[in-house]
């Protein structure tokens, strides 16, 4: 490892571990880490879960935006490495999606259907504490390999203990209240992508690149910003006109 | 885990239905014992359109639990409306450490007998219904476990007051928890197709499910891949 990508590591470590902030924002620090996952580790897509507290589990961020990256952690509701980490606590992988059909039925050939052929989940805990799961996605055979699967373990690491700082004398309290404001952003994001979608006829990878690009332009939190075009009050021509590939349209 | 918790507290609503109450009042006393809390409220966002009736109508377990909903909406702030603005619960376990938070609500809110307040939105994303406030009259956090069933039960609400909105009785419990980001995505699409709210949308989309028999996320996917298009008569 050459001294650059040491020192990009050390600074992404003390990214990760700053998160004694009034205005720290989950949604947009986990997906802070899963950028950094796929910057950093020999992976093709990143992507968190957490738990929702009701007995399931969230996509919270991940790396991409294209739906069928998104779809693999709606399915992960059913069945997948995610769900199996969580439950257990401890590292779920697989090195062969197409020989793990019968382990994950829904999950699998979702995952092979995208394009990865390989996974890895880790745990987000902090001692008994299993808050969700980082889960890695390879698209060359082989499995995720050893010194990314530590590292990521290590990045989820310093990102948990970054989320669970937050707590005040009682347990619960600021960190769900943190989660469940993360579950909530995420879905109004997902809103706004499809509001964007339709008025642009551009899919959903390039309505939320419009979106985090007006967002980054103009200073505004991503979920705040994203509110405003899911409640109708945003100028939706004004947020496309920033947008890269405004050419790139959806099928008919 | 809470697998089983979402089907106990299901079958627990159904089986106190007494069809004459409300499903939102029956849902606050079951609230009540769930969560070991002293009473529960339900504070509704008046919406444009919103009939008279439902915006008078009380949800709540009992006269102070009554009494901090109307002092909420009279005063304009409070954990209740807090969680409806930040689609999160706010859990307040000594309301005394919170009167600079909200100055107008605490005084008057901890003179009628409340010490502690825990509120759930009744959200889902750019959709607000309103919140579940729960009080007790001792002050002190909520367990994880209550605050997981608090989750679940403000979810049900949630539904309770979509299907009323829509003109129906209560039906497919947890049918909200059954929906993913392409959901949401295909709800966006039809607010801006339609001209109508994210409410709206969504149970216009859940209406042409029911109505062709399909699920839900199967309607969603074909509006994303625009391989249907829901129109005004749909």
């Amino acid at each position: 490892m050459n001294d650059h990508h040491e020192q990009r590591l050390a600074r992404v470590f003390v990214e990760l571990a700053d998160t004694l902030v009034d205005d720290f924002d989950m949604l947009e620090f986990l997906s802070m880490l899963v950028e950094r996952c796929v910057e950093l580790l020999d992976v093709a897509a990143a992507g968190v879960v957490l738990s929702d507290h009701k007995g399931g589990l969230r996509m919270a961020a991940a790396s991409s935006e294209q739906a069928r990256l998104v779809e693999l952690f709606a399915v992960q509701a059913d069945d997948g490495p995610c769900l199996d980490c969580v439950r257990t606590g401890v590292p779920v992988y697989s090195a062969d999606l197409a020989a793990d059909e019968l382990r994950w039925p829904r999950f699998a050939p979702a995952a092979l259907a995208a394009g990865f052929v390989a996974t890895h989940a880790v745990p987000m805990r902090l001692r008994r504490n299993v808050i969700g799961a980082l889960n890695l996605f390879k698209a060359e055979p082989d499995g995720v390999d050893e010194a990314s699967v530590r590292l990521g373990q290590a990045l989820a690491d310093v990102a948990t203990i970054g989320m669970l700082q937050q707590r005040a004398i009682d347990d619960n309290t600021i960190l769900v209240e943190q989660l469940q404001t993360a579950l909530n952003s995420r879905v109004v994001i997902e809103q706004a992508k499809g509001v964007l979608s339709a008025h642009g006829g551009v899919d959903m990878d390039h309505a939320f690149a419009a979106l985090r690009g007006y967002a980054r332009s103009h200073n505004l939190r991503l979920s705040a910003l994203a509110f405003t075009v899911a409640d109708g009050t945003a100028d939706l021509r004004a947020i496309m006109a920033g947008a890269d590939h405004p050419a790139r349209r959806a099928e008919q | 885990m809470t697998g089983n918790h979402r089907l106990r507290l299901h079958a627990l609503l159904a089986v106190n239905g007494n069809h004459s109450v409300s499903a939102l009042t029956r849902i606050c006393s079951l609230a009540v014992m769930e969560l070991q809390v002293t009473g529960v409220g339900v504070t509704l966002v008046s919406r444009a359109g919103a009939s008279d009736a439902q915006q008078r109508l009380v949800h709540a377990s009992d006269a102070v639990a009554a009494r901090l909903e109307d002092l909420q909406l009279t005063v304009g702030e409070g954990p209740g409306l807090a969680a409806i603005t930040s689609g999160a619960p706010v859990l307040v376990p000594d309301l005394s450490a919170a009167r600079s938070r909200w100055p107008a609500f605490c005084p008057d809110a901890q003179s009628v007998g409340a010490a502690a307040m825990f509120a759930f939105p009744l959200t889902l994303g750019a959709i607000a219904l309103g919140s579940l406030d729960c009080y007790r009259t001792t002050s002190g956090a909520l367990s994880g476990d209550h605050v997981a069933s608090a989750l679940i039960l403000a979810e049900m609400a949630f539904e309770a007051l979509l299907a009323e909105v829509a003109g129906h009785a209560p039906d497919d419990l947890g049918w909200i928890s059954d929906i993913h980001a392409e959901v949401h995505q295909a709800s966006g699409m039809v607010m801006y197709q339609l001209g109508i709210s994210m409410q709206a949308a969504l149970l216009r989309i859940r209406a042409y499910a029911y109505a062709h028999e399909l699920a839900v996320a199967v309607v969603a996917r074909r509006i994303v891949d625009r391989s249907l298009l829901l129109d005004t008569e749909s």
